[in-house]
């Protein structure tokens, strides 16, 4: 109910006994039967106990349903026509890049990025690198016996020169390949 | 006005959220030193070797300070878990790095991990391993159409002068 001045006594005294007529009512709908919740009443002049007022005020006090929350989710107004979606797709930040870094590795003639080691060349030195452990391995024994002395890698048919003095000499039973020079 | 807390920016910020938390970051990074001190050349992925890096050349900063230095000693017995590599940190590696200034580590790109992942891989590793090199040092043969052209220059320079 929204309560305007009355400008003239009048008006206020039709409101006035308007208003006691309303309280009269609700107080006769009270007396009637079990007391109807206090919810916020149309400004209709009728008894509060309407049909319609009972599932009002039980409505709001559930979730609001499906329904009635479907009025206020965003949808598409219109059809996105195939040109539009053609520009979304065919964006040049949607597409893949080229990539302009590859080249062709000089050792063993791969293709490798530019700032990228060589895959095969890096495989070849992993391979030797892991026989090589394996012969530390073999020479260390267990575990936790890292040596206190430098190491150095010999090949086949070679002999310590006189600056791998002090080294510890791991042997490897293959020709030196011609990647891993001697310094 | 500041339309975003300064927490949430993190412009500037040079240390790289790894592992579970600051702890296990740390944990993490040590794990690795002791690694590459042990093995001397790892395959990585390249955001830890990158972390590890700074930490595994001041490690050896430390070491060269000498076996007696107490702050030295620390230093090994907290970042190396394995301690039989403390005397391999203190009797080889200072000693090989001695005259060298700084840049103990050379850390290079790998192509991306086999895995599902497709991680970005480096090969970090201390100069001076006895392992094969990864790059080889090419000099240009005398096939090249340069050094060819070159050749002929200097043959032509020779005639020239000769007379």
């Amino acid at each position: 109910l929204v309560m305007l001045f009355p400008p003239l006594p009048r008006l206020r005294s039709i409101l006035q006994r308007c208003w006691g007529q309303l309280e009269h009512g609700l107080l006769l709908g009270f007396s009637r039967g079990p007391s109807p919740p206090w919810g916020p009443a149309l400004a209709v002049q009728a008894p509060a106990l309407l049909p319609e007022s009972v599932n009002v005020t039980t409505e709001n006090n559930e979730v609001p349903s499906l329904f009635d929350s479907i009025l206020w989710m965003a949808a598409p107004k219109k059809r996105r026509t195939i040109e539009v979606n053609r520009c979304r797709r065919r964006n040049p930040n949607k597409l893949i890049k080229v990539k302009r870094n590859i080249d062709v590795c000089p050792e063993c003639g791969n293709l490798k990025q530019k700032h990228v080691l060589c895959g095969y060349c890096y495989a070849k030195v992993k391979a030797e690198t892991r026989l090589i452990r394996i012969e530390i391995g073999k020479k260390e024994g267990g575990p936790f016996n890292a040596p206190t002395v430098e190491t150095v890698v010999l090949y086949d048919g070679e002999k310590p020169t006189e600056k791998e003095e002090g080294k510890r000499i791991i042997e490897r039973a293959r020709k030196r390949p011609s990647w891993f020079a001697q310094d | 006005m500041r339309l975003s807390v300064a927490a949430a920016i993190s412009h500037g910020r040079v240390f790289r959220h790894l592992g579970l938390g600051p702890r296990s970051r740390l944990d993490l990074l040590r794990n690795l030193v002791t690694a590459l001190v042990r093995h001397e050349r790892i395959e990585v992925p390249w955001a830890r070797a990158d972390e590890m890096r700074g930490y595994a050349e001041r490690l050896i900063d430390y070491a060269k300070l000498g076996d007696t230095n107490e702050r030295a000693m620390r230093m090994a017995n907290f970042w190396l878990t394995e301690k039989d590599l403390i005397h391999k940190l203190f009797k080889v590696l200072a000693v090989r790095f001695q005259p060298h200034p700084g840049s103990y580590t050379r850390m290079l790109h790998i192509p991306n991990r086999d895995d599902i992942d497709r991680a970005k891989m480096a090969v970090i590793e201390l100069k001076g391993n006895p392992f094969p090199p990864l790059i080889v040092p090419r000099r240009d043969t005398e096939k090249t159409l340069l050094n060819q052209l070159l050749k002929g220059y200097r043959e032509d320079a020779q005639r020239a002068a000769v007379p």
